[in-house]
């Protein structure tokens, strides 16, 4: 095959090199048709993606599609658990005509399917009172180009989790809110100081076994990047912004924290009691209040000169541009986003709730709740744009071209945890990124 | 080594043009209706390679000259020789894949000698009339059967980086308390020699087999012979055993360094999750897909995938040099 | 060769040690899958378990038994079904090939057969991004997942050597008896084949059954996924519990094992073969 196209003249080459893309972009529907979502009749099945991550995520997910379908009679719900770390490209690579109807998508990621025509606005199938009960927070998550897009269950929230009995041990003070945060040096010396204590020299578990060279990776760590000075993206452009020096800095002081690390195989490092600190989301709690009752501190992260910061923004539910049941599907996403099934999924995750109605029932996170703290952080959005040393929970970059800039972070994040020299891994991310950038014409959204 | 079929490339080295066709008798009679059932046989395996490896394989080319994104509402735009000039020689962007082809070159530089000689050592271990030998020969070649996916995942826990890990253990009791955990997979001096070593596991069977055939196609007079001159086994070894399957050799060690550039599978898997140190492991396939899939970068992954059958042509042309000239069975 | 009772102590005694170190991983891993999950982690001291269970093989079974995370036992009937799918289809398509380019005279037999030839210069990790970028309309689709494997150059090469060797009188007599090509081929070539068939039917199941790169590609419905896609799906879920992990792996290797035990001097025979015989 390829000796005969060769011998081609040149004339009918260019012919089958210009021909066979646009087969293939007809063939692949990748160029996507204008969304066609139509309202339906408002019964009968409907598929549902979500993601699968964590177990007893999954399990409250499944039991809120068994509770909806034995609700009522008119709509079955169909569900289908995708492996998280092949969520987003799997929805990517699926054209929107194979898509659910409804699907769930990582809050980053809204942006890049609105962009890609894979989801439809949500506004004309949800009910007006869904909407109005989402926090202000995580509508802001789900628009973009000032329509409504996406509504989330919960947003989400980092923080450090501390096991006091193993602080006290080894004689560490540890801040007891935003205030008198620990600065990066101030954390770094407790680390040291409990690793010189543990039998295996190994105080601090940042969940590596989920991989760092991931979405997670980009979501636990961007907060060090913010809370340096640096952005992931500032009008636009990577560079001068996720390799400025106080980025590069912050991913250096990072990199110290391998040798107490815990390389947590087996995901139980700190229940088990071999380290006293996780750098970790909130979706942890449960498993570690089981394990620690009161022995449990939640900590903001540490302070790199810029004030405390943390992530925000979570999975959010959409409803597939070609969905022929936009009714089913906004029903079944009313039935997902009431009182009982978002309290019952934040309940089995110790996420905060992004329903108001929800939050204010929480007992997690009201006033005083064990997790107050990650519910005032969130209390101080910073947006994806002006990250001052005043706020606190930062939304990752709402672009289409997200994909790109978490995909340069993570991979220039494990390097640097491999042992690459910061500088050099971020600064070739930052071109990386410009250059997809410039390469999809800004990833203008039409 | 691969689980995708090794041995797929294995003969492609050894593949001959057809004896011609006109110099068997035929009754002209015959030849004239022969063509119809020929062609009619043979189509449905003609189509699906045509199908699914030539025309994937032109495509490939002509993805290359375009800045094609998956899923993207730009149309495809004509990028001339753009994707290969950052695989090469752009600062920035030629990085990733140039440590692949090193990762590669190394993967191969080790694999090579060490498998084949590994190979060829349990070969002629195993080349002898004892009683179980059948039972041994499975026992060696039992990891040939082994899905890479699951070789990844248990060598993921034997290479585990905390104290409790088993090598780091076995090892610690070995030498008597003095060894520290060690981060095999994750620390950049070690992670490919981990992915060798359990790649070596799974693919040396394969090749010892080969080996082994190739030994018993000696003739055992040879043997005898040598012995009637009193020659002792080193050198019944390097005059009568290595010239009898240095053909065979050369196969495997070339067979070898093509499966080399294949490795995937366990890249893959130990690097999503396995905590596999990338920038030291990611292989030129690797670099293909992720390129394809998480960046949706359709162009350059299609660039890399020319490369990489490049590389490959020539490692069989050479393969096919090397081996012709040995005398046949 | 004559052998002293020392020197085949001696052989046995190198054997057994090699053998022993060869086989660890592969006894790791049964061992692991029946002990409670937290002894799996605990390095040489909890090697050897101290009690032996079943539980993590129920757990794989009633953790994979839904719609929305799929069946266990439906990941490893699709398995089954492409292997099934790509050894039968590939047997029958690939000696006809064979057959019909190597033992049939017609013009452009022998050019057909020299471009099978080049094509098998291509490994499919060649093809792999621009035939997922051509074929992503048809993804999670068994057919996806099983059609491009079914016809396959080396095991036509395979055919095509053992066809040449076989010598012409045989069809002759077929021939004489009034015999076409194709009942001569499939009731007088193939029952005097069986080698040829039993090796690429071996060698061809084993690259289909661990295959690995396509459904990474292709496959994210959990109810087409073959069983080593599952496998990383599985060990990826959070927080991981190893023993289950160590059990679905058991699971996925035994049937090849299997298969292995009956028929390990055609697994030999067909890897040994296609190299010094070519």
């Amino acid at each position: 095959m390829p000796v005969r196209k060769r011998r081609l003249p040149t004339k009918s080459l260019t012919g089958l090199a210009l021909a066979l893309p646009l087969m293939a972009v007809t063939a692949c529907g990748a160029g996507g048709t204008p969304a066609k979502a139509s309202a339906g009749s408002g019964s009968g099945a409907i598929t549902v993606w979500g993601h699968q991550g964590q177990t007893n995520e999954d399990t409250a997910l499944q039991k809120a599609v068994r509770g909806f379908n034995s609700s009522q009679q008119k709509i079955k719900v169909k569900l289908k658990l995708i492996p998280q770390n092949d969520y987003t490209k799997t929805i990517t690579t699926t054209n929107a005509s194979e898509l659910p109807d409804v699907l769930e998508m990582d809050g980053p990621t809204v942006a890049n399917f609105v962009y890609n025509r894979k989801i439809t606005p949500i506004t004309s199938y949800v009910s007006a009172r869904t909407v109005e009960n989402a926090t202000r927070a995580v509508k802001a998550e789900g628009t973009v180009g000032g329509k409504l897009y996406a509504l989330g269950m919960y947003d989400s929230g980092m923080g450090l989790f501390a096991d006091k009995k193993l602080l006290k041990a080894a004689g560490v003070a540890y801040p007891t809110g935003l205030s008198d945060d620990w600065t990066s040096t101030q954390f770094t010396d407790a680390v040291r100081k409990l690793a010189a204590r543990d039998p295996d020299g190994k105080s601090l578990d940042i969940q590596e076994n989920t991989g760092l060279d991931t979405e997670a990776g980009t979501y636990q760590f961007a907060p060090i990047v913010w809370s340096a000075g640096g952005a992931l993206l500032k009008n636009g452009k990577a560079a001068g912004a996720i390799d400025s020096p106080g980025a590069v800095s912050a991913l250096r002081t990072f990199q110290s924290w391998k040798k107490y690390t815990d390389p947590n195989t087996d995901g139980n490092a700190f229940a088990k009691g071999r380290v006293a600190l996780s750098w970790v989301g909130h979706w942890m709690y449960p498993a570690y209040h089981k394990a620690l009752g009161s022995d449990l501190a939640v900590l903001p992260l540490p302070d790199f000169g810029n004030g405390p910061k943390t992530g925000q923004g979570s999975w959010t539910w959409g409803i597939g541009a070609d969905t022929g049941n936009g009714k089913a599907a906004g029903a079944f996403l009313d039935y997902l986003l009431d009182d009982t099934n978002v309290s019952a999924m934040t309940t089995a995750n110790g996420a905060p709730p992004a329903t108001r109605t929800a939050l204010a029932k929480s007992p997690l996170y009201k006033p005083g709740g064990p997790l107050r703290l990650l519910a005032d952080q969130l209390a101080k959005p910073c947006g994806d744009t002006h990250i001052t040393s005043s706020c606190v929970a930062v939304t990752r970059p709402v672009t289409a071209g997200y994909p790109a800039v978490t995909s340069q972070f993570s991979q220039a994040l494990n390097s640097v945890f491999g042992g690459a020299d910061p500088k050099a891994a971020l600064s070739k991310a930052a071109r990386a990124i410009d250059q997809d950038f410039s390469d999809n014409q800004g990833y203008k959204i039409p | 080594m691969t689980s995708d079929s090794p041995a797929q490339a294995l003969a492609a080295g050894r593949a001959k043009a057809p004896p011609p066709a006109s110099a068997r008798p035929g009754r002209p009679g015959r030849r004239n209706r022969e063509w119809v059932h020929g062609l009619l046989m043979s189509a449905p395996a003609l189509a699906g390679l045509i199908a699914f490896v030539g025309v994937p394989f032109g495509y490939a080319v002509v993805l290359s000259l375009y800045n094609v994104r998956l899923g993207s509402p730009l149309p495809p735009s004509f990028f001339g020789l753009e994707q290969y000039r950052r695989l090469f020689t752009d600062p920035d962007l030629s990085g990733p894949f140039l440590r692949a082809l090193l990762n590669n070159l190394v993967f191969a530089a080790v694999v090579v000698p060490v498998q084949t000689a590994l190979a060829l050592g349990l070969a002629v271990l195993l080349n002898r009339t004892l009683k179980a030998i059948g039972f041994f020969r499975s026992l060696f070649f039992m990891p040939v059967v082994f899905p890479m996916a699951l070789v990844a995942v248990v060598w993921r826990l034997i290479l585990a980086r905390s104290d409790q890990g088993m090598l780091n253990s076995v090892l610690h009791h070995l030498s008597l308390g003095h060894w520290g955990a060690h981060d095999w997979l994750g620390s950049a001096a070690t992670a490919m020699v981990s992915v060798i070593a359990l790649s070596i596991w799974q693919g040396v069977g394969f090749q010892m087999v080969i080996l082994l055939a190739g030994l018993q196609q000696i003739p055992a007079e040879l043997h005898e012979a040598a012995q009637l001159d009193r020659a002792g086994r080193w050198q019944r070894f390097c005059h009568v055993t290595l010239p009898g399957i240095r053909g065979t050799l050369v196969f495997v060690a070339l067979l070898t360094s093509v499966l080399s550039f294949r490795v995937f599978d366990q890249v893959y898997i130990l690097i999503r999750g396995g905590g596999l140190n990338e920038d030291a492991t990611h292989t030129v396939m690797y670099e293909a897909v992720t390129t394809a899939f998480d960046r949706n970068d359709i162009g350059q992954a299609a660039a890399v995938t020319v490369v990489f059958f490049l590389i490959v042509v020539v490692l069989t042309l050479l393969q096919r040099r090397f081996v012709r000239p040995d005398p046949e069975d | 060769m004559t052998r002293t009772p020392l020197r085949r102590t001696l052989d046995y005694l190198v054997l057994s040690v090699l053998a022993f170190i060869f086989v660890l991983p592969a006894l790791y891993l049964f061992l692991g899958s029946f002990k409670p999950s937290d002894q799996v982690l605990s390095g040489l001291s909890g090697f050897l378990p101290t009690h032996l269970t079943l539980h993590n093989y129920r757990a794989v079974l009633a953790a994979l038994d839904s719609d929305s995370t799929g069946y266990f036992w439906h990941f490893m009937g699709v398995s089954l079904l492409l292997a099934a799918v790509v050894v039968l289809g590939g047997l029958v398509v690939n000696s006809m090939a064979a057959y019909g380019l190597t033992r049939l005279r017609w013009r452009g037999s022998s050019a057909l057969f020299a471009l099978i030839l080049l094509l098998m210069l291509v490994p499919f990790e060649a093809v792999a991004v621009p035939l997922f970028y051509l074929l992503n309309g048809a993804r999670n689709t068994l057919a996806v997942q099983a059609v491009p494997f079914v016809a396959n150059a080396f095991s036509i090469y395979q055919f095509a050597t053992f066809f040449r060797a076989l010598p012409v009188s045989i069809e002759e007599a077929a021939r004489i008896d009034g015999a076409g090509p194709w009942r001569t081929f499939f009731a007088v070539v193939i029952p005097m084949s069986r080698p040829v068939f039993a090796s690429v039917a071996i060698l061809t199941f084993l690259t289909q059954w661990g295959s690995f790169l396509w459904p990474v590609l292709m496959v994210s419905d959990p109810s087409e996924r073959p069983l080593p896609l599952e496998l990383s799906v599985f060990q990826g879920q959070q927080p991981p519990d190893w023993g289950q992990i160590l059990a679905f792996g058991v699971l996925l290797v035994l049937p090849v094992l299997i298969v292995f035990a009956f028929f390990q001097r055609w697994f030999v025979q067909g890897v040994a073969g296609s190299a010094v015989k070519g």
